[in-house]
């Protein structure tokens, strides 16, 4: 007679779900207590680990993206000011075409990548987003926070003209985009580099 | 105990009066390809293990984003297009087009690409001599 109350009040699926129950939340205390989950970023992600929050980003982006149509502004002076914002804000942590990032990027976890064939992998909307709104737990800055919508738009331009610089030409580039000083004047858009010229006819 | 014992010797005697080969040959053949494979491992390793550490190697490798560049097998996320991919990088003839493959010489394209092929995208990423052993040896692990 107990026994069958008891059948009644644990059906199969109640006890399964409470298994469940059980199971989440232990696992859940080992996760917050830390022993579980090393967040030193001197040891890698495990590959799973790894692959899925990777593609959780591509998808946020891809996501995201897709509804506001961004024309393509590859305009002269737009990409002298991108190139100039690039080499003040990216350049430590992504590199250039013949330009290292900074020693300390190598350690940070997910490190960094070049961005030489990104346009490839992203479509310009999809780069804005990324670019504008950062990516969380990273250290990929949202940019649109500190940045005009203009200056984004025009370092997304730059970007996706990278892979036609040669390293001198990006040298070159960087040259000209330091502040100018009392005694050397530099001023961005100085001296115009071939490829932008040939970038700026409307096509 | 006993009885088990004799079922498998009632069973070895019926397959050999039925024609079916003494699995002990395949067994012994297996033993041999197992430990052929096993020693080329160990050979393939070894020469690896004399120019660095390709564990190491690995994740200098992912540390330097290298892979933002290459497509190269065995390291996450390593899918670039910019540069070559690295596949089979330990039967490649030669480095960047230029240099003769060989230890010393991939070791050196490391540590300056430019100096080897100038105007050469791929950066200088300032490795130490370690480091870049341990890249090489783990590069020449890509049979
Ligand atoms: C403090 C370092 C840092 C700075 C500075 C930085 N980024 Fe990033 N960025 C990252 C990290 C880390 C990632 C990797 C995010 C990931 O894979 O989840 C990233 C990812 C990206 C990506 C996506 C790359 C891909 O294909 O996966 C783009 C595009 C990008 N950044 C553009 C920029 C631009 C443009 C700037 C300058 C305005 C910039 N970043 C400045 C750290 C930085
Ligand atoms: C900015 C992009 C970029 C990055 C980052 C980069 N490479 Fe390269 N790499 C290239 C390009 C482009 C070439 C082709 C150069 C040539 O053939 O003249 C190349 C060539 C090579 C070669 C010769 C390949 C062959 O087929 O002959 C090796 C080996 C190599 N890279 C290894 C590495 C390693 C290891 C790293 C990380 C420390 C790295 N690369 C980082 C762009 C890059």
């Amino acid at each position: 007679m107990r026994s069958s109350l008891l059948r009644r009040l644990f059906p199969g699926w109640l006890l399964g779900m409470f298994t469940a129950a059980l199971l989440a939340g232990v696992f859940g205390a080992l996760l917050l207590s830390g022993l579980i989950f090393d967040t030193s970023a001197s040891s890698q992600h495990s590959k799973t680990f790894a692959w899925a929050i990777h593609l959780t980003m591509i998808h946020s982006v891809r996501e995201r993206a897709g509804r506001q149509e961004r024309p393509d502004a590859a305009r002269h002076a737009s990409l002298l000011n991108g190139a100039a914002a690039y080499a003040r804000d990216c350049v430590a942590c992504h590199g250039g075409p013949g330009a290292a990032r900074a020693p300390w990027v190598s350690a940070m976890l997910p490190t960094p990548p070049y961005l030489l064939d990104s346009s490839s992998r992203w479509s310009r909307a999809e780069l804005y987003r990324l670019v504008h709104d950062g990516v969380k737990m990273s250290g990929m800055p949202a940019w649109g926070e500190i940045e005009p919508d203009q200056t984004i738009s025009d370092i997304v331009s730059f970007v996706q003209q990278m892979p036609k610089l040669s390293p001198t030409e990006f040298a070159r580039l960087r040259q000209q985009a330091r502040p100018a000083t009392p005694d050397s004047p530099t001023a961005i858009g100085a001296q115009e580099p071939s490829t932008f010229s040939s970038a700026s006819s409307p096509s | 105990m006993a009885r088990s014992r004799n079922a498998f010797r009632v069973e070895d005697a019926d397959r050999r009066r039925t024609g079916v080969p003494d699995c002990r040959a395949i067994r012994l053949a297996l033993a041999v390809c197992v430990a052929a494979i096993g020693l080329a491992g160990c050979q393939r390793s070894a020469a690896a293990d004399r120019i660095g550490d390709p564990r190491a190697g690995a994740i200098a490798i992912d540390r330097m984003a290298c892979g933002s560049c290459h497509r190269i097998p065995g390291i996450e996320e390593a899918d670039g297009s910019v540069g070559p991919p690295l596949a089979h990088f330990a039967s490649r003839q030669m480095i960047a087009g230029v240099l003769a493959n060989s230890p010393q010489a991939l070791v050196r394209y490391l540590e300056a690409p430019q100096e080897v092929v100038a105007g050469n995208v791929m950066p200088n990423e300032g490795l130490g001599d370690r480091q870049a052993r341990d890249i090489a040896a783990y590069l020449y692990t890509l049979r």
